[in-house]
C-alpha cells in the first residue's frame, strides 16, 4: 500500500450524553477500498459525516491527502458522497444531477459535456440522461448516484450503505460492478455497510465497529479467519456463532458438549468463551470419545448447503454443511472435536491464542476447516 | 344502473355549484357590453341586444382609468417581489437553521399570522406619518414588504426538502443562498405559485388601506378609482361601472386562469408525501 490518502486521529463526537464515536484512530491509503462494517447505531455514518465534513467532530484531527481537514468545510474538502436514499436532485434532469456540482465547482463548461458523457457511458446511463429522477428504478436512481460521485473526480469516495435500497438480484449485480469499477478508477473509498457480505466481497480492507470504536481492522479474509474479538466473531458469522461456555485444562478446553484440543492456543487456564462458526463445527454420526450424543432438530436446505440444527437439554449448535459432504440423518449426532475448529475468547471477549497480529498463516491448512466455508470459498 | 342515476346526479349537482359560481360573472360581463337602455328591463336579457363595445372606451375615459392600472401594476409588483424575498429568507432560516430564539421568532410569526391586518392599520399611519411618507407609492407599499402568512406557508414547504438533499448540494458546492435560489425555491415552487397568486389577489385588490393613505389621484389604485367613479361620474350608469370593474378583476382572471393547474397542484400536494 502507498500513501495515506485519509487518516482518523482520536476521532470522538458525542450527542448530547451520548457518546456516538469514542476516539477513534484510522488510516485508509490511496486506491483502497475501506469498508466500515458494523451494526446500526454502532457510529458509523456518523464517522463518515465527519469526514465529509457534514458534522464536525468534538476532538480529534481528519487529514486528507496528507493535509488536516479538520476545520475545512465540507464543500471545500473535494469529497463525494453517494448516499442511502441517493439524495438526487428531484427538480433536475439525470444530465443536471451530474452537471451541478461540476459547475459549482468552476469545470470550464466545454468540459463538463465530454465528462458526462464518459460517465453516463460507463455507467449505461446514456439514455436516462434527459429523465427525471422520479421517472427512473431504484436500480437506476442508484447509477445516477454513484455517477454524480464519478463525475466529480474527487479524492475521496463516501459511500453510506448505497446498496441497500435495491432488491437482491440488482444488489449482487451492482456490488459485483462497484468493486470493478472502484478498482478502475482508483480513487480512495470509504464504504459504510452493516452487510457483512458486502463487506467482505468490496472491501480491500475492512473495519469492524462497535458502539463508537474500531474492534478490528484487516484484510476481510484475516478477520474472517482470526477475529480478535468474540463480538467480531459474531458479527462475521451466519447463520449465528455457536457460543459454548469453557473451560481450559491442559491443552483441552472442556465445553458441557464435547472436549476440544485448544489447537496451540494457550492460557492461564480458568473459564473461556468457545466460539465455533457453523461452517467450521462439524458432527459426526458415531459416537466420539468425551463428546455428548445431540438430537438432530431440524435441518434447513440452503441449496449447495444445508444447517443442520442440533440440541441437547441446555442449548444448541447449527453446523452448515455442503450436501456432498454425509447428512446426519434425523437422530443421534456427535460434535467431531478433532475435526471442529473454535475461536477461544476471555471474559471481556478477546481472542485468546493466535493474534489478528500473526494473520498470516505460513499454511492455510492449518487454519481451514476439512470442509472450505462457504463465506472463504464465495470471497 | 344505480351508479349511472348517481353520476348523473352528481353531475348535476356540480353543474348547479358551478353555475352559482359563474353567474355573477357572467352577468359583469353581459351588463359591461350592453348598451344603457337593455341594463333594466322588466324580464332579464341574457344576451345583448347589441354589443356595445364603446361602453369601455367611455369607461375608461370617465377617470384616470390608464394611471390607476398602472399604479396598481406597478404597487402589486412592488409587493409580491418584496414579500418573496423577504418571505423566502426568513423561512430559509426558520425552516433550515438552528440559532438561538428561532422558536420564538416562529411563534411571533404565528401569531402576526392571526391579528387581523387592521389591528396594524393605526400604527403603520403613524409610523409612516413620522417618515413622512403618507400620500406616496412608498406607503401602499412599505407596510406590507414582509408577510408572515407568506413566511410561514414556504417555511411548511421548506422543511419538507430531505436533510441528504442539503448535504448533496454542500457537497457540490452549493451552500447558503445558493441552496435556496437552487434547491428550496425550485422545490417549493407549487407553494410559491399558490402564496403569490393569493398575495396578488389581495393586494390587487386591496381598498382600505390605499384609502387612507393616499389623497392625491395620481397614485390611487384601481379599487380606488373604481370606487371614484361610482361615486363621482356614474351613478346611474351600470354598463360603465361593469366595463371599469372588468378593468379591475380582467387582470387577475386571466393570471389565475394561466397559473391555476400550480394552484390546484399545490393544493393537491399539501395532503400528500412528496
Amino acid at each position: 500500500m502507498g500513501k495515506v490518502a485519509l487518516a482518523l486521529a482520536g476521532i470522538a463526537k458525542a450527542h448530547g450524553s451520548n457518546a456516538v464515536v469514542r476516539g477513534l484512530d484510522l488510516e485508509i491509503f490511496e486506491g483502497e477500498f475501506f469498508v466500515l462494517l458494523g451494526p446500526s447505531g454502532c457510529g458509523k455514518t456518523t464517522l463518515l459525516r465527519m469526514v465529509a465534513g457534514l458534522s464536525d467532530p468534538d476532538s480529534g484531527r481528519i487529514a486528507l491527502g496528507g493535509s488536516d481537514v479538520t476545520s475545512v468545510p465540507a464543500e471545500a474538502r473535494n469529497i463525494a458522497m453517494v448516499f442511502q436514499d441517493y439524495a438526487l436532485y428531484p427538480h433536475m434532469t439525470v444530465r443536471n444531477n451530474l452537471a451541478f456540482g461540476l459547475k459549482r465547482h468552476r469545470v470550464p463548461r466545454d468540459q463538463i459535456g465530454g465528462r458526462i458523457e464518459r460517465v453516463a457511458r460507463m455507467l449505461a446511463i446514456e439514455q436516462l440522461l434527459d429523465r427525471k429522477p422520479h421517472q427512473l428504478s431504484g436500480g437506476q436512481q442508484q447509477r445516477v448516484a454513484l455517477g454524480r460521485a464519478i463525475v466529480r473526480e474527487p479524492l475521496l469516495f463516501l459511500m453510506d450503505e448505497p446498496l441497500s435500497n435495491l432488491d437482491a438480484q440488482v444488489r449482487a449485480n451492482t456490488r459485483a460492478e462497484l468493486k470493478e469499477l472502484q478498482h478502475r478508477l482508483g480513487v480512495t473509498t470509504l464504504y459504510v455497510t452493516h452487510d457483512q457480505v458486502e463487506a467482505m466481497t468490496l472491501a480491500d480492507r475492512l473495519a469492524v465497529m462497535n458502539l463508537g470504536r474500531l474492534e478490528q481492522v484487516g484484510r476481510p479474509l484475516d478477520v474472517y479467519r482470526l477475529p480478535a474479538t468474540l463480538f467480531v466473531a459474531q458479527f462475521l458469522s451466519s447463520p449465528r456463532l455457536n457460543l459454548l461456555a469453557g473451560e481450559i485444562a491442559g491443552g483441552t478446553v472442556r465445553t458441557p458438549v464435547a472436549v476440544f484440543p485448544t489447537g496451540g492456543a494457550s492460557g492461564p487456564g480458568g473459564p473461556v468463551q468457545v466460539g465455533i462458526r457453523p461452517e467450521w463445527l462439524r458432527f459426526s454420526p458415531d459416537p466420539v470419545a468425551g463428546s455428548l450424543p445431540l438430537d438432530v432438530a431440524l435441518i434447513e436446505p440452503l441449496g449447495a448447503e444445508v444447517l443442520v440444527h442440533a440440541r441437547w437439554p441446555d442449548g444448541e449448535l447449527v453446523a452448515r454443511v455442503a450436501v456432498d459432504g454425509k447428512l446426519p440423518d434425523r437422530g443421534k449426532v456427535w460434535i467431531d472435536a478433532a475435526a471442529s475448529r473454535l475461536d477461544l475468547f476471555d471474559a471481556d471477549g478477546r481472542r485468546i491464542g493466535s493474534t489478528p497480529g500473526d494473520a498470516e498463516p505460513s499454511n492455510p491448512r492449518e487454519i481451514s476447516p476439512p470442509l472450505q466455508p462457504a463465506a472463504a470459498r464465495g470471497a | 344502473m344505480k351508479r349511472v342515476v348517481g353520476r348523473i346526479l352528481l353531475y348535476a349537482a356540480v353543474l348547479i355549484a358551478a353555475a352559482l359560481v359563474a353567474m355573477p360573472m357572467y352577468w359583469l360581463v353581459v351588463s359591461a357590453l350592453k348598451p344603457s337602455s337593455e341594463i333594466f328591463t322588466a324580464t332579464p336579457r341574457w344576451l345583448p341586444g347589441r354589443i356595445e363595445w364603446r361602453n369601455f372606451v367611455n369607461a375608461w375615459e370617465g377617470a384616470a382609468f390608464g394611471r390607476y392600472f398602472i399604479n396598481s401594476v406597478g404597487v402589486t409588483a412592488a409587493i409580491l417581489f418584496l414579500q418573496l424575498v423577504t418571505s423566502s429568507l426568513a423561512a430559509f432560516a426558520l425552516a433550515r437553521r438552528r440559532f438561538v430564539g428561532r422558536g420564538f421568532i416562529l411563534f411571533a410569526v404565528i401569531g402576526a399570522l392571526i391579528i387581523p391586518i387592521q389591528v396594524t392599520f393605526l400604527a403603520n399611519f403613524i409610523t409612516l406619518q413620522h417618515f413622512g411618507w403618507l400620500d406616496s407609492y412608498g406607503a401602499l407599499i412599505a407596510p406590507f414588504a414582509a408577510s408572515a402568512f407568506g413566511t410561514f406557508l414556504l417555511r411548511q414547504a421548506f422543511l419538507a426538502v430531505p436533510d441528504a438533499i442539503e448535504d448533496a448540494a454542500r457537497l457540490d458546492r452549493c451552500t447558503g443562498l445558493a441552496f435556496l435560489w437552487h434547491f428550496l425555491l425550485p422545490l417549493a415552487r407549487p407553494t410559491v405559485v399558490a402564496f403569490v397568486l393569493v398575495a396578488l389577489v389581495a393586494h390587487w385588490n386591496d381598498y382600505f388601506w390605499p384609502l387612507i393613505v393616499t389623497n392625491r389621484d395620481q397614485i390611487r389604485t384601481l379599487p380606488i378609482g373604481l370606487a371614484m367613479f361610482v361615486s363621482q361620474e356614474v351613478t346611474t350608469d351600470w354598463n360603465l361601472l361593469m366595463a371599469a370593474t372588468l378593468f379591475v378583476a380582467g387582470p387577475v382572471l386571466i393570471v389565475f386562469f394561466l397559473t391555476q393547474r400550480y394552484f390546484i397542484r399545490s393544493h393537491v400536494n399539501a395532503g400528500l408525501k412528496r
